[in-house]
């Protein structure tokens, strides 16, 4: 190692850096030399302190939206806990789903055993508006590698989206060529990832010792959240035709048919119509 | 303790989901999908919801709907933490008084 050292310094490479870059274990001496000297130079200090402050900035825009996912993360962690979940199976729930409309979803339908299919496809459908999100900011990534993309696309919550889609038009609107960020998209996201993974599980830490939560009617948070999504994407009385289809077709299969097939048989309907009036009325796209 | 069928659900969820985030970057990376199913995934979202409320709008129970309503007209003009705050404060008080 001394040798390596002196072999950098032979090329005019300070020390103190040396010793940082020959501990990464990729890549050879010759390889180690160049990183070394890019994370050296002026211009490079320069974007790494653009890059923390971007960052900064995403950090910064998250944390009004973090707060608001607080209680939705307690009581979202206090249904599972009611519906059997252990804290650590909540953990890997939401670290690895990350997706708070499609975890409220399967809670709502979860039993001992769950029903692995429907939840799945409850999950699917629930997530399918991440087609459109990631459709939306696909003409933004397309200059960054694939390997970045595809680690960044999974912290794509509608929050982390709305932030970095927002965050990229401004930016467009003030001429800035590589309008979407992808430091202060992290930023963003890590911050609410962190979040929603740690409330869920101190709610369902929390949830048993609260006892039955109905008296304090905290089982209506739940069809609350889904209210205001839905007035968020309130397409407008025209448009909204699949949606009362969907809702007929639920409360029927509801009220005559036994088990949960009321989602299944709601959404399907549902789509059949929006598949139906997509071709009658373009103006919808 | 992580039990088998609640760890595989959560791993199935977390594959479609994941699947879903890279799915509509992958395809309109350099396509654009035809306009009628981009109107049908448009409303997706929203009829599962729609499905999901559909047994608390019919669920019999006096209290419970008086609750959805207000938690409803909540949402047309308030934020999400309002709203919800409205919603269960809603339903603790008609279902203490109402039943």
């Amino acid at each position: 190692m001394q040798r390596r050292i002196e072999d950098l310094r032979g090329q005019g490479y300070p020390v103190r850096n040396a010793h940082f870059s020959l501990r990464t274990k990729s890549g050879g001496v010759k390889q180690k030399g160049r990183r070394f000297m890019e994370t050296g130079s002026p211009e490079a200090e320069k974007q790494s302190h653009a890059i923390f402050r971007e960052c900064q900035r995403g950090v910064a825009a998250s944390f009004p939206v973090c707060i608001g996912i607080v209680p939705f993360a307690l009581v979202l962690g206090a249904a599972a806990a009611q519906k059997g979940l252990a804290p650590f199976e909540v953990l890997f729930l939401t670290g690895l789903n990350f997706a708070g409309g499609s975890e409220f979803a399967a809670i709502q339908v979860w039993s001992n055993p769950p029903r692995v299919l429907l939840i799945t496809f409850l999950t699917f459908l629930v997530n399918s508006r991440h087609l459109v999100m990631g459709a939306t900011l696909a003409p933004f990534l397309e200059r960054y590698p694939k390997k970045k993309v595809l680690p960044a696309l999974f912290f794509m919550c509608d929050e982390s989206w709305a932030l970095g889609y927002e965050d990229a038009n401004r930016r467009v609107s003030r001429g800035i060529r590589n309008a979407f960020s992808m430091s202060f998209y992290l930023g963003a996201s890590l911050c609410l990832y962190g979040t929603w993974a740690g409330c869920t599980t101190a709610g369902a830490i929390a949830g048993p010792v609260l006892g039955d939560v109905r008296v304090y009617g905290v089982d209506m948070a739940i069809p609350a959240v889904f209210l205001v999504l839905l007035k968020g994407q309130w397409p407008g009385f025209k448009a909204a035709g699949p949606w009362a289809v969907s809702l007929a077709a639920a409360a029927a299969a509801y009220l005559f048919i036994p088990g949960s097939w009321h989602i299944l048989s709601g959404t399907v309907a549902g789509l059949i119509a929006a598949y139906i009036m997509g071709g009658r009325d373009a103006r919808l796209v | 303790m992580l039990a088998w069928s609640n760890a595989l659900t959560a791993l199935c969820m977390a594959s479609v989901t994941y699947l879903t985030r890279i799915a509509g970057f992958a395809a309109l990376r350099n396509r654009r999908l035809s306009p009628r199913l981009m109107s049908v995934l448009r409303v997706a979202p929203g009829c599962v919801l729609v499905s999901l409320l559909a047994p608390n709008v019919v669920s019999g129970e006096l209290a419970d709907m008086l609750a959805l309503a207000a938690t409803l007209i909540a949402a047309l003009r308030l934020p999400m933490l309002p709203t919800v705050l409205i919603g269960m404060a809603a339903a603790a008080l008609f279902r203490f008084f109402l039943t």
